[in-house]
């Protein structure tokens, strides 16, 4: 069984048709991950025991004869944010190191409830912050396209591990591009879903405005199938959507983009972006428009403002939801102290790592008195402006493409002593989650070197399915996807 | 400098977090080209826009109905101390 290159459909099926079992999968799947696991650090937690017991139980119920979940046996892993009953849940910080969560965030429910497998939680930038997973407590992940550079972040594990054949799923949060950035790194697909489509409990929360749970696959038809168990109403969430009735986001993959009007924001060749991922994302547009869609371009400025009222939002989103880590209740605490006072300061200065703490700085100091109005209010309306923005456009266009990163895969410590230089890297990803819009990126080409490319398609509100169809059929067209890593393709 | 170590300092006392003076020199001059950053908010025409309208907004309060969490012992998985059935914390009023 060629595991590493298994898509969740092909396991899926195989497993239903009776050709392999569940426990021959995460059997192998647990050998391709002892070997290739130790040159990537894609996991902060396995659970091999526990995974293998739960493909026991999904081949009884084929004995049996019973009804299957539509993930029967597939092999799942989930960022180290995402709650899960009884496995250590750490954010990738010293302050959870030991935290058990008591209950599965709603998303791990519906992967369970679907008789999917969940086999590890995977490595992640501290609390979500980070754009390259150098910023974990426990190690950093790398890329395993080339293992000296960086797999993007906050997802980096989670993109990792499906990039080296260690997970066919894996499920990610996209705050500001936590998602599209580390799956364009490392030429996986990767979505975030509309704000709301997914239920975020149970997922620790870093910007509560802006985080979104979504999945990470080798492919779209993958993506489609991952969505549709994803998604859906959740009264624990009071943001998760209401009114979109649950759509099959299978249905219907296939037909193409014909008559599609696609919008190509004029400024996005902008100084800054890479040669190569410019003549890429060329190539694909030009792809579309010979498989029948309209393409035009139009008046979107991206802009260093966005990016400014981003790291505002999130950082003060952050500096108020981290107040929670105090030492009183649960998580770390310092040995000693002796006012509450020294017992929150220092729990806080021990345990959290330089990133975090830079970000509750900055949103500490923009919600501040005084400076209120210059920094957090003026960067809502700024997001209202954003979204008002990207409104007008959905009336006309039915998706909009970007590139999803403005450079490469960088070297690992390139960028770490360089906070600012490190979050202009998001220019691309961080107005999709301030508009609470879809974006997928997939693989849309490789550069001299080898490494990844990333496009980034952008749908209107709840139109998943449109932005599934079109990135099907660029799949289609470029047959990239199966392509892993060199050197690791055998077991 | 658009912000000094007494200022980062305070904010720090804010946020419940310590830093030497080192540190805190370190930050603010990381601070200095983040806050010169955020100055490109002022290069938009932000007058005529407020912030986000309540009408658009779909989502609804549900009701608020007690649940039994079935499994009790879950819940003190990640108590520190406990004592008589309690949860045992620091002391946390003077």
């Amino acid at each position: 069984m060629q595991i590493a290159t298994m898509t969740i459909d092909e396991i899926r099926v195989g497993i239903r048709e009776q050709k392999f079992t569940a426990q021959e999968v995460v059997k192998a799947l647990f050998q391709r991950i002892k070997k290739v696991e130790p040159e990537i650090g894609g996991y902060i937690t396995l659970c091999e025991e526990d995974a293998l017991q739960q493909a026991i139980i999904v081949d009884e119920k084929i004995k049996a004869g019973e009804k299957l979940g539509k993930l029967a046996g597939v092999p799942v892993a989930v960022k180290d944010n995402i709650c899960t009953d009884g496995i250590r849940t750490t954010c990738a910080s010293k302050m959870l190191e030991d935290f058990i969560p008591p209950y599965d965030a709603t998303v791990v429910k519906k992967l369970k409830a679907e008789d999917a497998i969940i086999i590890g939680k995977t490595n992640m930038d501290e609390f979500a912050m980070g754009s390259s997973n150098e910023n974990s407590a426990f190690k950093i992940v790398k890329n395993p396209w080339d293992t000296k550079r960086v797999p993007g972040g906050s997802s980096g594990g989670s993109a990792a591990v499906v990039a080296a054949g260690m997970a066919p799923l894996s499920l990610g949060s996209d705050t500001g591009g936590s998602i599209r950035q580390p799956a364009a790194f490392c030429g996986v697909v990767g979505l975030k879903p509309t704000y709301g489509l997914v239920s975020r409990f149970g997922l620790i929360a870093f910007a509560s405005s802006l985080d979104q749970i979504g999945p990470l696959t080798r492919t779209v038809k993958d993506c489609a199938l991952s969505l549709e168990v994803l998604q859906g109403n959740d009264p624990m969430d009071g943001t998760s959507v209401k009114e979109v009735k649950t759509k099959s986001y299978l249905d219907g993959l296939e037909e193409g983009v014909k008559g599609y009007k696609i919008g190509i924001p004029k400024g996005f060749l902008q100084k800054g972006l890479n040669e190569e991922i410019a003549k890429a994302i060329e190539d694909s547009i030009e792809k579309f428009k010979e498989l029948g869609a309209i393409v035009e371009e139009i008046d979107l400025p991206i802009t260093d403002a966005e990016l400014s009222a981003y790291y505002i939002i999130s950082s003060a989103e952050a500096s108020s939801n981290l107040a929670r880590f105090d030492g009183v209740r649960y998580g770390y605490r310092t040995e000693d102290f002796q006012k509450l006072d020294e017992l929150m300061e220092k729990t806080r200065t021990e345990a959290f790592g330089g990133e975090v703490k830079r970000r509750i700085m900055l949103g500490t100091y923009a919600l501040s008195s005084g400076y209120y109005d210059a920094y957090y209010n003026k960067a809502q309306k700024l997001r209202e402006k954003i979204r008002q923005q990207y409104q007008e456009i959905f009336k006309t266009y039915d998706l909009i493409i970007t590139p999803t990163t403005p450079s490469l895969p960088f070297l690992c410590g390139e960028k770490v002593n360089d906070p600012m230089e490190m979050y202009l890297g998001d220019i691309y990803t961080i107005n999709i989650n301030l508009a609470k819009l879809p974006a997928l990126s997939m693989p849309c080409g490789f550069s001299k070197e080898g490494l990844p490319i990333g496009i980034q398609l952008i749908g209107g509100e709840y139109t998943e399915d449109k932005i599934l169809k079109a990135a099907f059929a660029l799949e289609e067209e470029l047959k990239l996807s199966t392509i892993i890593p060199e050197g690791k393709e055998e077991i | 400098m658009k912000i000094n170590v007494e200022e980062v300092q305070h904010i720090a006392k804010l946020a419940k977090l310590r830093f030497t003076n080192e540190e805190a020199e370190k930050m603010a001059k990381e601070f200095d080209s983040i806050l010169g950053h955020f100055q490109s908010m002022e290069e938009v025409p932000l007058e005529d826009t407020k912030t986000s309208s309540k009408e658009e907004i779909k989502t609804v309060l549900r009701k608020d109905e007690a649940v039994i969490f079935e499994d009790k012992a879950k819940l003190f998985r990640n108590v520190k101390q406990m004592r008589d059935g309690y949860i045992q914390v620091p002391k946390i009023i003077e």
